[in-house]
Formats: C-alpha cells, sequence, structure tokens
C-alpha cells in the first residue's frame, strides 16, 4: 500500500434531466489500495464509475490516471487507459463464447490481415482459465452453457487479465454466493498485492470495513469525506451515508411469541428436476419464514415453486382454501407476491416507466366497471407506493431502466404492496438496498406480519434471516437439511453447520 | 458479512449437467436436419414413386435450393441482429438486372453479370443499412419503403421489358458453374462469421446491444456492414436466379416480394439452429427440405394454393419441432 496517488477525481458532474446525479464531486484513490465507494441507492456510486468506465459521458469536471487526464467514450477505451469494470448484473454476452467474451473489444491481438484466429484465441482463454483456477469454463464453449456465477468469474478474467490500473467492482458481491464472493475477494487482494487499484461498490458495510483500505462516502450524489477503514465503525458510516444517525431496532426484536396454528399455505412433496427434491413445509399467518442455504442449493427455487413459477414441478402447492398453485396467474389472482433474485430479467419491465411497473399487477382492481384503465387513478397508485417506500426518481413517468440497482429493488418491492397480498415470498429482498431502506424493508416487513401477512424470505445474508425470521429452513443440494426457530441462542454458525 | 463458510469452490465447478448434455449439440443438429431430408423425401417418394426422388431429381432439387440458400446465409448476418429486410426480392430483380444489362448491352460478358449483381446487390443493402440508421426507424418499415423504390428503378432500367441472358451466359445456372459459385459464396460468409470480428459483432450485437456498445463496438456501422454483406449476398443470389431462370422481368407494386419467402425460411433454419453452432449449413441443408417438399407437390400435381398451405404449415411444423425452446427461454 502506498500513499501515492493512483487516480484523482476532479469536480465531476453528471445530469440526468433535472437530476444531478454526481454533483462536484473530487477525491483521490491511492495506488495499491482497495477503496470502497459507499452511499445510499441513488447516491452516485454507479454514475460515477460509469463515467470512468466510459458507459456515461462526463458533463463536466475530470478523471487523471497516474498524472494523465483520461476520458473514455467506451468500456474497450477505457480498458486501454487501464480502467475495466465488473458489473452488478450480467455483463456477458449470450451467443458468443466464453473466449469471444474476454477478448470482445480486443479481437484485434488475434487478427491477422482481417482474419481472426480463433484457434488462438481460445488457446489464450484457456491459459487464462487455468490461471485463474477455473479450469472447469472451456474457452471454446457458449457462455450461454455457463450459470450466472460462472458467468462472474469470466467477466473477472475479462476485466483483470490486462492488469488495468483500476477495477471497478460495482456492487457484484450481492450477486454473488459465498463461493463466489470469496473468490472475488481473491482477485481483489491479488490487484492490491500487484499495485492495482480497486473501487469497490458494496452496501454491505461489514464486508466494506473487512475489505477495504479506504472508504469515499457520497450522499445526494455529493463528496461526504474519504476517511481510512482502520479508523472508522460501522455506526459512523452509517451515519456519514444516511447523514443522520440511523436509529431505532435494525431487525425485529421480539422473542417467544407463538406463531398462529392458521396454516395458509401447505407444501406437499414438491420437486422440481434438478433444482427440489420431496420439499415439505407449511407456511402459517402472520409468519416470515426464512430459507437460507448456499447459492445454489435450491432456496431460489422454492420462491419459484410456490408461486407457480416452477417448469415441471411436481407435488402439491396448496392454500388454506384448498386452491392448488400451479401457475402464476392463479397465484397472484389468490394473492401470492413474488420478487425474483434476478432483479433486473425477472422482476421489472426495464423499458416501462415506474407507474406502469408498479401498476402492473393490480390493474384489475385499479380498472373501472368496463376495465377501463384511468391514468389518473393509476398515477395515484403509482405515486403513493412509490413515495411510500422511497424511491428515488423524478417522477412515476421516468422509465425503470433509469433508476439505480437499489431503486429497482424499491420499485418491485412498491409493486407487491400496492398489490396487498396475504402472502409475500421475497427472494433476496435486500440485494443491493442501502442501509436506511434495509431498515424500512425490515421494519415494513415487521409490519406485514403484525398485519397477519405471511412473508417467505429467501436469503443468502444469514444475519437478515436470523433477525427477522420466526422459523429457518436450511436448504442443502435441493433438499431440507434442516430448521431452525427464532431464539436470541441463533447465531450464524448453527446455520452454517447445516449448509455445508 | 455473510457468515464465512469453507467453500469447496473446486466442487461446484466440476461441471454441470447441461455442460455435458450440449457436448454433441452439433452432430444432434445435422442428424435432425439430415432426419428431415430423409422424412420429406420418403414422403412424397411413397406418395408418387415415379416422377419423384430420383437420385438425379435430387440433384437438380439440391442445385435449385442453391440459389436461395446464397442468399439466405447473407440475410443470416441481418437477422441475427435482430433486423429483416423487405426488399429482397427488389434487390435480387433489380441486381439482376443490372448484370444482365452490363452482360448484354455493355457487352462486358461474365464480368459484367458477376460485378454488376454483386456491387448492385451491395448498393441496395448500403442504402437499406444507411436509411436504417440514419432515419432510425424499424427495418421491416425502411426495407419496405425502399423495395418499392428499387421496383421503378428496375423497371425503368429494363424499359418495361424482360431482360434474357443469352445462353452462352448461363454458366452459373447448370453444373458445375452454379454449385462452384455457391460453394465459394458459403466459403466466404463462413470465414466471415467464424474467422472476422465482423461475425462476432453480429452475435454480440445481436445479443445485447447496449451491453456491446459499451464494448466499443461502433454498433450502427456493423448493423450497415450487415445489409451490405446480405445485399451482395443477394447478388450472387441474383447470378444464380437469371442464369438458371435466362430471364427477368422487372415488376413492380410490391409484387418482387413473393421472391422473399425461400431465402427467409431458409434463414429461420439458420436462426433456430444457431444454438447447435452450425447455422449456415442449417439453412443449406433447411433450403434443400423447402425444395424437396416444393418438387413434391409438383410432381403431385397439386395446385399452388395447396402447395402454399401445405408448405407454410411444414415450416411452422419442422421449426417447432426441431427448436423446442429451453423452458424458461424467451421467444419472440
Amino acid at each position: 500500500m502506498s500513499d501515492d496517488i493512483r487516480l484523482e477525481v476532479k469536480h465531476l458532474c453528471k445530469s440526468f434531466g433535472i437530476t444531478k446525479a454526481v454533483n462536484d464531486v473530487s477525491f483521490n484513490v491511492r495506488k495499491g489500495t482497495i477503496h470502497a465507494l459507499i452511499g445510499e441507492n441513488g447516491s452516485g456510486k454507479s454514475t460515477l464509475t460509469n463515467m470512468l468506465t466510459g458507459i456515461y459521458s462526463i458533463d463536466s469536471g475530470e478523471f487523471i490516471l497516474d498524472g494523465k487526464k483520461i476520458h473514455p467514450k467506451n468500456q474497450v477505451e477505457a480498458n486501454n487507459e487501464g480502467v475495466s469494470i465488473i458489473v452488478q448484473e450480467l455483463g456477458t454476452l449470450s451467443g458468443l463464447t466464453v473466449a469471444e467474451n474476454i477478448f470482445l473489444g480486443h479481437e484485434d491481438m488475434f487478427v491477422k490481415a482481417g482474419i481472426k484466429n480463433t484457434a488462438a484465441m481460445n488457446r489464450k482463454a484457456t491459459e487464462l482459465l487455468k490461471k485463474y483456477g477455473f479450469d472447469n469454463i472451456k474457452a471454446n464453449k457458449m457462455v450461454d452453457e455457463y450459470n450466472f456465477e460462472d458467468r462472474k468469474l469470466v467477466e473477472i478474467i475479462k476485466a483483470t487479465y490486462f492488469h488495468p490500473k483500476v477495477v471497478v467492482i460495482d456492487e457484484t458481491t450481492t450477486a454473488l454466493s459465498q463461493e463466489g464472493r470469496e473468490e472475488l475477494y481473491k482477485h481483489m487482494y491479488r490487484i492490491r498485492e500487484e499495485g492495482g487499484s480497486v473501487i469497490f461498490i458494496s452496501h454491505d458495510l461489514q464486508e466494506v470495513l473487512e475489505m477495504s483500505d479506504d472508504i469515499t462516502i457520497l450522499r445526494d450524489g455529493q463528496y461526504i469525506d474519504t476517511i481510512r477503514a482502520c479508523d472508522v465503525v460501522e455506526e459512523q458510516l452509517k451515519t456519514l451515508m444516511v447523514g443522520r444517525e440511523v436509529t431505532g431496532a435494525y431487525y425485529r426484536n421480539d422473542y417467544g411469541d407463538k406463531i398462529s396454528d392458521e396454516v395458509v399455505l401447505s407444501v406437499k412433496d414438491v420437486t422440481v428436476p434438478g433444482e427440489l427434491k420431496n420439499i415439505n413445509f407449511e407456511l402459517h399467518k402472520g409468519e416470515i419464514l426464512g430459507f437460507g442455504g448456499l447459492s445454489e442449493s435450491g432456496m431460489h427455487e422454492i420462491g419459484k415453486a410456490v408461486f407457480g413459477a416452477s417448469y415441471d414441478r411436481e407435488g402439491e402447492v396448496r392454500l388454506e382454501d384448498g386452491t392448488t398453485i400451479n401457475d402464476i396467474p392463479t397465484a397472484i389472482k389468490h394473492s401470492i407476491a413474488y420478487t425474483s433474485k434476478d432483479r433486473d430479467n425477472e422482476s421489472v419491465v426495464m423499458n416501462m416507466s415506474i407507474r406502469d411497473n408498479i401498476c402492473l399487477p393490480s390493474l384489475n382492481m385499479l380498472g373501472n366497471k368496463l376495465h377501463l384503465q384511468s391514468d389518473r387513478r393509476n398515477k395515484k397508485f403509482a405515486n403513493k407506493f412509490a413515495k411510500d417506500i422511497s424511491v428515488k426518481m423524478v417522477n412515476t413517468d421516468q422509465f425503470v431502466s433509469q433508476l439505480s440497482g437499489g431503486n429497482k429493488q424499491k420499485v418491485v418491492l412498491a409493486r407487491w404492496i400496492g398489490k396487498d397480498s396475504d402472502i409475500v415470498v421475497l427472494d433476496s429482498p435486500t440485494r443491493g438496498i442501502d442501509i436506511k431502506v434495509k431498515q424500512d424493508i425490515y421494519q415494513l416487513m415487521d409490519q406485514m406480519r403484525k398485519n397477519g401477512k405471511s412473508i417467505i424470505m429467501i436469503s443468502e445474508e444469514l444475519m437478515e434471516l436470523i433477525g427477522m425470521c420466526d422459523r429457518i429452513i436450511i436448504m442443502k443440494d435441493g433438499k431440507i437439511s434442516g430448521q431452525i426457530n427464532r431464539s436470541e441462542e441463533v447465531n450464524e454458525h448453527s446455520l452454517i453447520e447445516m449448509m455445508v | 458479512m455473510d457468515a464465512t463458510m469453507t467453500s469447496s469452490v473446486k466442487a461446484r465447478f466440476a461441471g454441470t449437467d447441461k455442460n455435458r448434455k450440449k457436448l454433441s449439440g452439433t452432430a444432434r443438429g445435422y442428424l435432425i436436419l439430415i432426419g428431415l431430408v430423409v422424412i420429406s423425401w420418403l414422403i412424397f417418394k411413397l406418395i408418387t414413386p415415379d416422377n419423384f426422388g430420383s437420385p438425379a431429381n435430387m440433384l437438380q432439387y439440391f442445385q435449385a435450393s442453391l440459389i436461395a440458400a446464397t442468399g439466405a446465409i447473407g440475410f443470416y448476418f441481418v437477422m441475427v441482429m435482430g433486423m429483416f429486410d423487405f426488399s429482397i426480392g427488389a434487390n435480387i430483380m433489380l441486381s439482376a438486372i443490372v448484370g444482365c444489362v452490363l452482360a448484354t448491352k455493355y457487352n462486358m460478358g461474365y464480368a459484367g453479370l458477376v460485378i454488376g449483381c454483386i456491387v448492385t446487390g451491395a448498393l441496395v443493402g448500403l442504402l437499406n443499412g444507411s436509411f436504417y440508421v440514419k432515419l432510425r426507424i424499424p427495418s421491416m418499415i425502411v426495407t419496405t419503403g425502399l423495395a418499392l423504390i428499387y421496383e421503378s428503378i428496375a423497371n425503368y432500367m429494363a424499359g418495361g421489358i424482360e431482360q434474357t441472358l443469352p445462353a452462352d451466359m448461363r454458366m452459373f445456372g447448370t453444373m458445375p458453374g452454379d454449385i462452384i459459385l455457391a460453394i465459394a459464396a458459403f466459403l466466404v460468409a463462413y470465414l466471415i462469421l467464424n474467422y472476422t470480428k465482423i461475425g462476432t459483432y453480429t452475435y454480440a450485437i445481436g445479443s445485447d446491444e447496449y451491453v456491446a456498445k459499451n464494448m466499443g463496438i461502433k454498433v450502427n456501422k456493423y448493423k450497415v456492414l450487415a445489409f451490405v454483406i446480405s445485399g451482395a449476398f443477394f447478388g450472387i443470389m441474383a447470378i444464380l436466379t437469371i442464369s438458371y431462370g435466362s430471364s427477368m422481368v422487372a415488376v413492380t407494386g410490391m409484387s418482387s416480394m413473393s421472391r422473399n419467402f425461400v431465402p427467409t425460411m431458409g434463414c429461420f433454419f439458420g436462426i433456430a439452429f444457431k444454438k447447435y453452432g452450425m447455422p449456415l449449413p442449417a439453412i443449406i441443408i433447411g433450403e434443400f427440405v423447402i425444395n424437396i417438399i416444393f418438387f413434391g407437390f409438383i410432381a403431385l400435381g397439386a395446385p399452388t394454393a395447396i402447395q402454399d398451405v401445405i408448405t407454410g404449415l411444414a415450416l411452422l411444423i419442422i421449426i417447432t419441432l426441431t427448436t423446442k425452446a429451453n423452458k424458461g427461454e424467451i421467444v419472440k
């Protein structure tokens, strides 16, 4: 670690319409450090790094890398300047091989007289895959053949194989399982040891404190402070991010309450080929039932199975009134809501407005007797729930694609809160959500529980499962491997034993 | 942070069933296509054994299928990017007339025919692509509008008269000329798709235009290029068409659109079999299947309307049965 400056951010500004996403931000990133960039959703973190990596243009201000002003117009130019990025969502392209994805935009290395030497490209990619220890991924295979986590590993190679000076990791860890995170951490340390700098965006403050050397805080697009990680504790970071002390309970603080005997949903012998095997459980009225496990334990499929979204599902999902749930329309009709972990692909409709996204499952309710929709009524409805959950937006006519990751998640939640569903399945509900909104969501869940709503919460965050759930079911290899009831004695280790 | 746990990254990296299953994808694709050839041949052979499906007949069907296949392999570049072209027929007609006029009226012989057709086709592609990119309106609308213009130009150039290629200039209408030209076209397309940046960028833009743009790919440039490549291959198709049929009539009022159908159907095969990693062979064999069905109906003496209905249905059935989408896959 050194005190030499690697990257200077000087008076950077960026606006989207009337929203000032980044407003006169200046700070320095030191050589050989992991430099965290934190802030609430919509604080300008991703906008800033998107300007650094050429995804967005700069309105004013500049980036100075090793004393030289840089102004990349796209990611390839940014790579050529020594800057790369690993994004939160999928950053690889289907229809291309692993090797083509790794070298996309840099094919000229393998082109002679206009002809691409595919064999040489595959050989080089194979070398890199071996070097990184990702031997199971084959360079000449279509990237579509690999799962989300493996595709993220391809992105790690793509972003780091050329030894960039600065690597941006934009909320990537929230999308990864623990194994994936560990793999990413390993490469972050390697980059730091080699003298590179990592700009690390994460909402997990404990992770930020453990991984980072320096931390820069942004709030509402403005620079707040840069501090050494060793000089600060989590509570101080929260205060700096939110602008006031985050008071009150974070998780639930009730213990020993009896769960209602009323079963609102029962799952019997549910099997989904390759995902779940003979799953049985019951969900009670007013209960928060948690599902935990390793990322590929099958827990994420539980949500889909309950919502009627699984393919080739066997077994039975039955409601209290005897209705069996076999498809999504039946689930929604009978007051079941579901938010997917894969937010961009499965939850929000990117090219629709916030209003349309929120109103989508409630259109029947919002229509008049002739089933005609009223713009005014829909707008009022969307406004109410978007504001209740503090979506940072210009107005509800704004396209969801223009929102930050956390705000997209808020739109998804607003949609189901508006629908007033009795059974809510939340898969990774606080993924990419800042500390303040996380607290809001937990309080909202607690309130819903008290109002008699039942919640299935699927999460890779063990602490939130322990803090919020009445019961936690742990999944392993597609089966239930254990169950723990809410108690003050439950800790992460008791869950981990069942997970691995 | 989440609790730390002893991870077994290597175990997860041991490969998935899905990966193992796809190992023989290309072989499976070929098997399906060859199966389709055999089935379609067998059906008509059983119904009309005397005047269908002899080895000589099959060679004739194959030669006929090469014509549309050459256009379809070029069109594949456009379709993979998510665009469409309604000016295929007009392009073939205009290119053939220009080639024929250069070859005969300007006494340029084969050079005039080949260069005239290919350059005209490429120019039409350039116009299609440029208008699409500059006007920023859907490719279907742009090419429909331009097709009317190309038809009128062709009609004007032909002076309203049928353009006939002299018998001594029809080398590409018979063996081995047609096969040599078609094979050369296939090799060029294969080379561009698999061994140049253009091929990679074609798939990248088709997969996610936004990400492709962020990777520094000049999306508009490659879209225009796709239309140019497609146009040039339709130019080659025009050479084969006029050489095989000996003449070309410059029709107007969108009548040229009837020529769109066969190359587009072949292209559907390519798109459908892309996942098996063999789009170009799928186009060639797919066109062969279409021609077997087409000639089968002729052998049966079925009325044109019936032929069209059954050919349309056959296409839907074939594509549906052979390209069953994966669970959860979005089909547009």
